[in-house]
């Protein structure tokens, strides 16, 4: 479970858990839910789904236990994102999110809680030094 | 295990100010951001940070831009479980830019940092140094850092339970200088400093240090007396607690500085 779930409001966190539930028994999301994910995400809504559509978000683990996500996004760039606060090194978190705080999260950190909740995250495993490039973003794309 | 903050308020109050049993810091708040004029604001770090090492008995990290050459005195006179073998437990690294401390903050997870124990207590002393400051700075990168060294927090609480279930979780303290002076009263400001609005998004409490300039200190004997001010951070608050049902946080201090450089915290 992402701890970062804790900074999303109520209506989210109960929208996360009814797409998890749904999709464990029937492998869809169902219509109403979808619905729902566009009034409380906005546009971002459908990049999300296509990301995750793409099988886009992958978590990256260390034999340290460290883990942290990574998203390619549609223009293929890798975006790294962190399992218990919400950034994204991408253009839109910084302008939507950060400078006009218009929302909580970017489409990259929305398929990452979609992937999570539906259990399709990619998995893969990198070193320790290899996890700390990546952390720091001194890992080359 | 008290949180460091209130560790470092109740050892350095006058034991005859002790009133209710007050906590400081909320037990559920693990980051801390540090604002006030950049001397104060290091010599709590380095308070927080001894008092950890020797009071608490955990390891440190401490991130500076300017290296600290020794301790201050007074800090040596405050602290009288201060010793050579509790200093060792406290880590001083001075990355001179951003990208230097994102890697060394990135790395606090591989085996080096977290053997034989992980660190309890992050500090970074004025990240305006690595962010550029009000005026110039990235706000992602603001972000990033913030949002990194928040992480990292976090994974050293999953390690340090993991290794003690009943340990405290790792946290989070940093100072920071803002440039724009608003009033903190009313909170009224023509200027807005946007990198401290990124700061807030990650930091769940802020400790505001705002020296007195009144007659005050003079009439008292003192050195310098400063007003230290706790709130939580607008944003990551915790909705979901009741307000009522929340433990009572004494939200107003007084830090005294005498002219022998001793430290003491005093409740408003």
């Amino acid at each position: 479970m992402l701890i970062m779930r804790s900074l999303l409001p109520a209506v989210a966190e109960q929208l996360f858990r009814d797409i998890q539930k749904a999709y464990q028994e029937t492998s869809q999301i169902p219509d109403d839910l979808l619905i729902a994910l566009k009034f409380v995400f906005g546009p971002c809504a459908l990049q999300a789904l296509n990301l995750v559509d793409q099988h886009s978000v992958t978590c990256l683990s260390s034999s340290s236990g460290r883990k942290a996500f990574q998203v390619i996004g549609g223009s293929g760039r890798l975006y790294t994102c962190f399992v218990s606060c919400h950034y994204c090194p991408c253009p839109a978190f910084a302008y939507t999110v950060l400078r006009r705080n218009e929302g909580p999260l970017c489409k990259h950190i929305l398929a990452v809680y979609l992937c999570q909740a539906m259990a399709v995250t990619q998995e893969e495993s990198v070193s320790d030094q290899q996890m700390s490039a990546v952390l720091s973003g001194t890992a080359l794309p | 295990m008290t949180d460091i903050l209130t560790g470092v308020f109740r050892t350095f109050t006058s034991k005859t100010d002790v009133k209710k049993d007050l906590t400081v810091v909320p037990a559920s708040a693990c980051s801390a951001l540090l604002l006030g004029d950049s001397s104060i604001s290091r010599s709590v770090l380095l308070l927080s940070a001894v008092t950890a090492a020797s009071e608490l008995g955990v390891r440190v990290v401490f991130f500076a831009q300017t290296q600290i050459q020794s301790l201050p005195v007074s800090l040596k006179k405050c602290v009288p479980s201060l010793s050579p073998e509790s200093l060792k437990k406290i880590k001083f690294s001075y990355p001179r830019t951003l990208e230097e401390l994102l890697q060394q903050v990135a790395s606090l997870h591989e085996s080096q940092n977290t053997s034989p124990t992980p660190p309890s207590l992050i500090i970074v002393d004025r990240l305006e140094g690595y962010l550029g400051g009000t005026h110039s700075g990235d706000k992602s990168s603001a972000a990033h850092l913030s949002a990194l060294l928040c992480d990292s927090a976090a994974f050293l609480t999953q390690i340090l339970k993991e290794r003690s279930p009943s340990s405290a979780p790792c946290r989070l303290i940093a100072s920071y200088r803002s440039e724009v002076d608003s009033d903190y009263a009313g909170g009224e400001s023509s200027a807005t400093d946007h990198i401290l609005d990124v700061l807030d998004r990650y930091f769940q409490m802020r400790c505001t240090l705002d020296r007195d300039r009144s007659y005050e200190a003079a009439a008292a004997g003192l050195q310098e007396l400063w007003h230290v001010y706790l709130s939580a951070s607008s944003i990551t608050e915790d909705c979901t607690t009741d307000s009522e049902t929340r433990p009572a946080v004494a939200k107003e201090w007084q830090l005294l500085i005498s002219a022998d450089g001793s430290m003491e915290f005093k409740m408003a």
